[in-house]
């Protein structure tokens, strides 16, 4: 398999308390088409950093990322954002002034990736998909429980057409019975549509469900 | 989901928030549109009252000006001299003054009452009640003094302005034509009146004579020839005027037959300068001969004489008055003006002009205070939408695009808000306008009353029309123009567009990350 993310010599790190802490430490690692990861490691190892400078929130010190052989850098960040990658955040992220529907429709406007022109039925059927169905799908985001909004999260990350989802610690909020649905969501989405999933997590549980398990420990990736 | 979606769906779906922010516009709207519409409508008022006077403008000496300069001659020979050649109407800055495109008629014109010899004036109606002068003469006899009770209109051209305007139509025969003038005929028109009441046609001779009683009498005495006082001319036109004696003006009683404008001849310049040179230089060597003043320089004092006293212009525009004088201020010689009763107008104008200040003030302030309300709001507002900016960003969306959905909200709320303003603040804007506006000429009618038998002229022709402060003011009404409307919308856009700067920059540092970090 091909690597969708290349990671080249990553260098991260700040100034805490006077000195300059570390974070990644010319962190190299191939990501794999069609994958679901896990990353582990020790809190404050940096899990989240990483996970924000692939996803393209944040820039690396030094080294290079190639998404699908393609200097990040060169594709700009934001269009990165809006067009290759999805990110699932914790506590979900939604626009609490859109409903469900609403909030994917959002994602498939902005991206540049070419859609079909009924964005309104394939928002619903990836509503569907995730187990949202129509009726919840219309209501306020703010009025559904916490695996819902996730679900919905995770359908507006893929909404674009995107075929990198970043996800940090998506289960965090939710009770085991929603975790395990929302990691078998993942592992359907990397399994049945190819996609490559990069779930940060703190869990034992979910990554023990990912396909493979890397640790972030003294800023440098390994598989387990 | 485009940037305008998403602002109308935050706006329908934060209701209480949108409510507040389309209060603070109406309130500002009101305000403004109190401002612009109390400033508007005095100028509008002050527009309509020029647009009432006659666009006249007048070539003339600038006595204040000029009289100014003498006071400061010392030399009494200097002084003399100065008062006896007294700046003149220019004929050549006249005439290029004349070739404007602004101007719609101009009168080179001269006047001089004079009398009828062998016909009758038009009756004014006042003849039994005013009675007739007299003088006792040096033999102890009384004599009846003789008046005038003719106007003569000598003009340079045959365009004059009274037939542009209408007021003076040829009703038989013609009007002189450049022919006449040329060749210096002496032609005259009369008035329909003035034909009828002597059963004159066109064809007939009429004879005129400047020579008063006295003179007539000194003359003869000194055995000097009369003769060149009378005129003989030769009807070749019947006008009627438009123009009419008062009967309940307040100086009809004393009214003399020449004022009326029925006893009115027109006449060629050039002709008249004739008869005019004539008649001055037999008056000037009278002088000398009675009185053995030999100090006057004949041809010079007959060579100022035959120039108006002023030319007067009239406009197609009367808004463009203003302009026309500026523009050729320059070009007319020193101690000579253009005087477009400007004066008078500003007079009447200062309470509608103080209101007018005051309201701009007013809007300046409201306006100034508008950007800092609006935008200390959206950066406070800003800070609880960092959430939902931070999420847009991760998503991809330019910062550019969430100053573009976060100026549109309020763009629709302060339309929403000014369109509701328009009724509310225009009723407002009449009320206070009207208020404001009387209280002003309550304290300025000091200022405000026209001087008596003012407008500057006090001989027959008096192009400005009058106009008292009552009328002007009558015209101040308070309504929402497209023009109004339109400012106001400008006016609101500018508002929001300022009020966004800071918070766009607020919004140009936000990181995505960081406000993910901390809401996670």
């Amino acid at each position: 398999m091909s690597a969708i993310l290349r990671l080249e010599n990553i260098n991260y790190g700040y100034i805490d308390g006077g000195y300059r802490r570390e974070i990644l430490k010319n962190l190299s690692y191939d990501f794999e088409e069609g994958t679901f990861y896990t990353i582990l490691g020790p809190s404050g190892s940096g899990k989240t950093t990483l996970l924000s400078i692939m996803a393209g929130l944040d820039k690396q010190e030094s080294g290079k990322i190639y998404f699908e052989g393609e200097d990040v850098d060169q594709i700009g960040l934001y269009k990165y954002r809006r067009n290759k990658v999805g990110v699932v955040f914790q506590s979900y992220n939604l626009i609490t002034y859109l409903n469900g529907l609403e909030n994917v429709l959002l994602a498939m406007t902005e991206t540049d990736n070419p859609l079909p022109k009924n964005k309104e039925e394939i928002a619903y059927a990836l509503l569907n998909m995730v187990g949202i169905v129509n009726t919840k799908a219309d209501r306020m985001v703010n009025k559904l429980s916490g695996g819902e909004q996730q679900r919905i999260a995770i359908a507006r990350a893929i909404a674009g057409n995107e075929d990198l989802i970043f996800a940090d610690e998506p289960t965090g909020n939710l009770d085991t019975e929603t975790e395990k649905e929302i990691i078998k969501l993942f592992q359907m989405l990397a399994e049945t549509y190819g996609k490559t999933i990069i779930v940060v997590t703190h869990s034992n549980e979910v990554s023990k469900l990912s396909d493979r398990r890397v640790l972030l420990k003294n800023g440098v990736l390994t598989d387990i | 989901m485009n940037a305008f979606k998403r602002a109308w769906r935050y706006i329908t779906r934060r209701p209480t928030k949108s409510l507040l922010l389309i209060i603070t516009f109406f309130l500002i709207g009101n305000l403004v549109i109190l401002g612009l519409g109390i400033s508007q409508a005095a100028d509008n008022a002050k527009v309509l009252t020029r647009k009432q006077m006659r666009a006249a403008v007048s070539y003339e000496v600038d006595y204040d000006k000029y009289y100014e300069y003498v006071n400061t001659l010392e030399d009494e020979d200097e002084i003399n001299k100065a008062y006896q050649n007294y700046p003149r109407v220019s004929e050549e800055a006249a005439i290029a003054i004349s070739q404007d495109e602004r101007v719609k008629a101009f009168n080179y014109m001269m006047t001089t009452t004079a009398m009828s010899d062998g016909f009758e004036n038009v009756p004014i109606g006042n003849e039994e009640e005013r009675g007739t002068s007299s003088y006792v003469d040096e033999a102890g006899n009384e004599v009846v003094y003789r008046e005038p009770n003719l106007m003569i209109y000598a003009n340079l051209f045959p365009e004059m302005i009274e037939f542009e305007e209408g007021t003076f139509t040829v009703t038989d025969g013609k009007m002189y034509d450049q022919n006449d003038l040329d060749q210096e005929r002496n032609v005259v028109l009369i008035t329909d009146e003035l034909a009828e009441t002597n059963g004159l046609r066109v064809g007939d001779t009429i004879r005129i004579s400047t020579l008063n009683t006295y003179m007539e009498q000194e003359f003869k005495a000194h055995n000097l020839d009369t003769e060149v006082f009378f005129l003989e001319l030769e009807i070749i036109g019947i006008f009627h005027n438009l123009n009419m004696v008062d009967p309940n003006a307040e100086n009809f009683r004393w009214m003399s037959a020449y004022e009326s404008p029925q006893n009115i001849l027109l006449m060629p310049m050039t002709a008249y300068r004739n008869y005019y040179r004539d008649t001055l230089r037999a008056q000037i060597e009278f002088q000398q001969i009675a009185y053995s003043d030999s100090s006057i320089n004949v041809e010079e004092a007959i060579e100022n004489n035959l120039a108006p006293s002023r030319v007067v212009y009239l406009l197609i525009d009367p808004l463009e008055v203003d302009q026309f004088v500026e523009d050729h201020q320059k070009d007319i010689g020193e101690y000579l003006k253009l005087n477009a009763n400007n004066e008078t107008f500003k007079r009447l104008a200062r309470p509608l002009d103080t209101m007018s200040f005051f309201a701009n003030i007013v809007v300046w302030i409201v306006i100034v205070n508008a950007i800092v309300i609006i935008t200390l709001v959206t950066a406070l507002t800003l800070k609880t939408r960092e959430y939902e900016i931070g999420v847009l960003l991760s998503m991809g969306v330019s910062k550019v695009k969430v100053i573009l959905q976060l100026f549109t909200e309020l763009f629709i709320l302060a339309l929403l808000g000014f369109t509701l303003a328009v009724g509310s603040g225009s009723l407002m804007a009449g009320t206070v306008g009207r208020a404001v506006l009387d209280y002003q000429t309550a304290s300025d009618s000091q200022y405000g009353e026209v001087e008596d038998g003012g407008y500057y002229w006090h001989d027959s022709t008096d192009y400005f029309t009058e106009v008292s402060q009552d009328e002007m003011l009558s015209q101040y009404e308070v309504s929402v123009s497209p023009l109004l409307i339109f400012e106001i919308y400008v006016l609101g856009t500018a508002v929001v567009l300022i009020a966004i700067v800071i918070p766009s920059f607020m919004i140009m540092r936000l990181n995505p990350k960081q406000i993910l970090l901390e809401q996670n």
